[in-house]
């Protein structure tokens, strides 16, 4: 019982992560049609900022977000404004081999700065506390925390602010965006630059527990098109379920099938990804946007 | 140029050019040439025979699969399985001509499976989907340890034979580019780019489009699967962070987009092209290699997504119509 519980709140903190995680991916394709392919590796991105700021000035993971996140956001606005912008009358195929080119060349950037060794963010405040017989680990527990924290916020500034409006607006309906006069290539720039602030925060507050090398992007950005796909397109509510659900398989088969161990991550999310598509293509929630398959 | 087109597009016109340059290729290792060239030479066979495989399932029917190379990983492991001498649960120690046609027969087994479930998908996630799985499967060999040696990987019984090998892959090459000529001006062909144009519309033809993708499919998986095998054999050792190489199926799409998607040359093209080119890169400067590769694929997507037979004015040849269809406005530009 006690481990069936602590399972679960495993699966709960890892699941929070996921949700946070899949915001940047998840308003990117909503927003903007793009399958944001280097996901992952802006995600590595910005863990390895957290890690240079680390070593270098000692700053803590979490408070480098205020440092990481402006400067993320300005890449973000960037890369939209001079390369997919220029992408978007043409089918989404041209944008998903270009941001596959992009992961491609981030990748490797960082191979040539950082060489292919991993690194580790190694905070002093790695113990754990217990809690009603069960030990949550602190880490993991912040990170849980800052997530939420996050997602709040991102939900507040899309529901709430003007900005945010015309960001739902622009996703709503492109022409009749255009047509009430919102400057729909600035929106997508600057929603282009809040997805990957956002995702190299979720890179940021992961780094204290994962080892951090040039290729681990791409199982994160598998997971987070499996997560969207669960949960639907730009809600955070969905992002918030698929996440969890995602989290909980992961650490239950972890925990139960004998003999696999933590790796099986990917080919758990493979099978979820094929299930839903199969089963349930429009996500678990009803009610919600259908996915535009096209 | 213009006589080049010319000659492609006369009914027999371009088998025959691609009769005689195998016929002149097959004199090459008589010259007198070194090791390494002729093992180059075979690299670059080994490239052609990938990216026409690529081009048949993303190029003319359309879907864009961003992990073929799971198929020359199962080909791959299939051979090192079935000939390796070390002590495993299942080793039948076979010969390389014994365990050949199985590796494409495995091959063609798990695109079957693999494709009975993916090719319903459309578009992105479709490409996706095949991303996962190319991800997935190198996972699972790596955790099959009792079969696959897991991380440790598997030695190959070693040989040196550079005509043999190049012989092998220049008849396998001959083959599969002919294959393509074939398949590109059969009934099925029409029917695979009937497809890559408007599924829903070709179902409505009478077209059976889950045979057609799945025959498509199974034939692109077969000969990279038989390439995977070649690949192993003469590489002598395995493990799964080689076989599985992430580049390999970058550089399949690469040599595709490079040479003109959808055409039956267009791979062979590019192939030859960019290996030369890599093999340049990486010969000065070998850390940039890849990311040289990254700026190049987004440079091609930008301006010339038709490829380099698309580029020459030959846009019937290269209509890569519904994967790269932009709109009159900015095809005007383009021209």
């Amino acid at each position: 019982m006690t481990q069936l519980l602590q399972t679960l709140i495993n699966g709960l903190l890892l699941g929070g992560f996921y949700a946070v995680m899949v915001l940047g991916f998840s308003v990117f394709w909503g927003v903007m049609g793009v399958i944001n392919l280097a996901h992952g590796e802006f995600l590595m991105t910005g863990a390895y900022l957290a890690w240079l700021l680390f070593t270098s000035f000692s700053i803590d993971p979490f408070a480098s977000l205020l440092l990481i996140m402006p400067i993320m956001f300005i890449v973000g606005f960037i890369m939209q404004k001079f390369l997919l912008n220029r992408l978007l009358e043409r089918p989404s195929l041209a944008t998903l081999l270009a941001t596959f080119g992009i992961s491609v060349i981030l990748a490797n950037i960082h191979k040539i700065i950082y060489s292919a060794d991993p690194r580790n963010v190694p905070v002093s405040y790695s113990g754990s506390f217990e809690l009603l017989g069960l030990s949550l680990p602190l880490v993991k527990s912040l990170i849980f925390v800052v997530a939420l924290a996050i997602m709040l916020g991102l939900y507040l500034f899309l529901q709430y602010t003007r900005l945010g409006k015309a960001i739902r607006a622009a996703a709503q309906n492109k022409n009749a965006a255009k047509i009430v006069g919102i400057d729909i290539e600035q929106v997508y720039a600057i929603t282009a630059g809040i997805c990957i602030a956002l995702t190299a925060a979720a890179g940021a507050i992961i780094s204290p527990t994962q080892a951090i090398f040039p290729f681990m992007g791409q199982p994160f950005t598998l997971k987070a098109f499996t997560i969207t796909v669960l949960g639907g397109l730009g809600q955070i509510p969905g992002a918030l379920l698929g996440g969890m659900l995602l989290g909980m398989a992961e650490v239950m088969v972890a925990t139960y099938v004998p003999g696999i161990g933590t790796n099986l991550g990917v080919v758990i999310s493979l099978l979820v990804l094929i299930l839903v598509l199969i089963f349930r293509p429009q996500g678990i929630l009803t009610g919600l946007k259908r996915m535009p398959i096209d | 140029m213009k006589n080049f087109s010319k000659i492609l597009s006369k009914k027999w016109g371009g088998l025959t050019l691609w009769g005689s340059l195998i016929f002149l290729l097959s004199f090459y290792p008589l010259t007198g040439a070194s090791g390494i060239q002729l093992f180059t030479a075979t690299q670059i066979f080994l490239w052609v025979i990938l990216a026409s495989n690529w081009n048949l399932i993303g190029g003319m029917t359309g879907y864009l699969d961003f992990g073929h190379a799971v198929f020359f990983g199962i080909g791959a492991y299939t051979m090192g399985i079935l000939v390796t001498n070390s002590s495993l649960a299942f080793a039948p120690k076979l010969s390389f001509w014994q365990a050949l046609p199985w590796t494409g027969i495995s091959a063609v087994i798990f695109a079957l499976l693999i494709g009975w479930a993916t090719l319903r998908l459309k578009g992105a996630y479709f490409s996706i989907a095949m991303l996962s799985t190319f991800a997935a499967t190198r996972e699972i060999v790596r955790i099959l340890r009792p079969l696959t040696g897991g991380g440790s990987g598997l030695d190959l019984p070693p040989v040196l034979n550079r005509p043999g090998e190049y012989y092998f892959m220049l008849i396998t090459m001959a083959i599969v580019v002919s294959l393509m000529w074939w398949i590109r001006r059969s009934e099925l062909g029409m029917s695979l780019v009937a497809i890559r144009e408007d599924e829903v519309g070709a179902e409505m033809r009478g077209i059976d489009t889950t045979f057609h993708k799945l025959f498509a499919f199974a034939v692109a998986a077969f000969f990279t699967g038989i390439c995977g095998a070649f690949w192993a054999w003469q590489n002598t050792y395995i493990d799964p962070d080689v076989v599985f190489f992430q580049n390999r199926n970058i550089i399949m799409i690469m040599m595709c987009m490079l040479g003109g998607l959808g055409t039956v040359w267009g791979p062979v093209i590019g192939a030859v092209l960019l290996y030369l080119l890599q093999d340049l890169i990486w010969s000065n400067l070998v850390d940039y290699h890849l990311l040289v590769l990254g700026v190049l694929l987004i440079l091609l997507i930008m301006f010339i997504p038709y490829g380099i037979l698309g580029a020459l004015g030959n846009y019937d040849t290269a209509s890569i119509v519904r994967i790269f269809k932009t709109s009159n406005k900015t095809k005007a530009k383009i021209k």
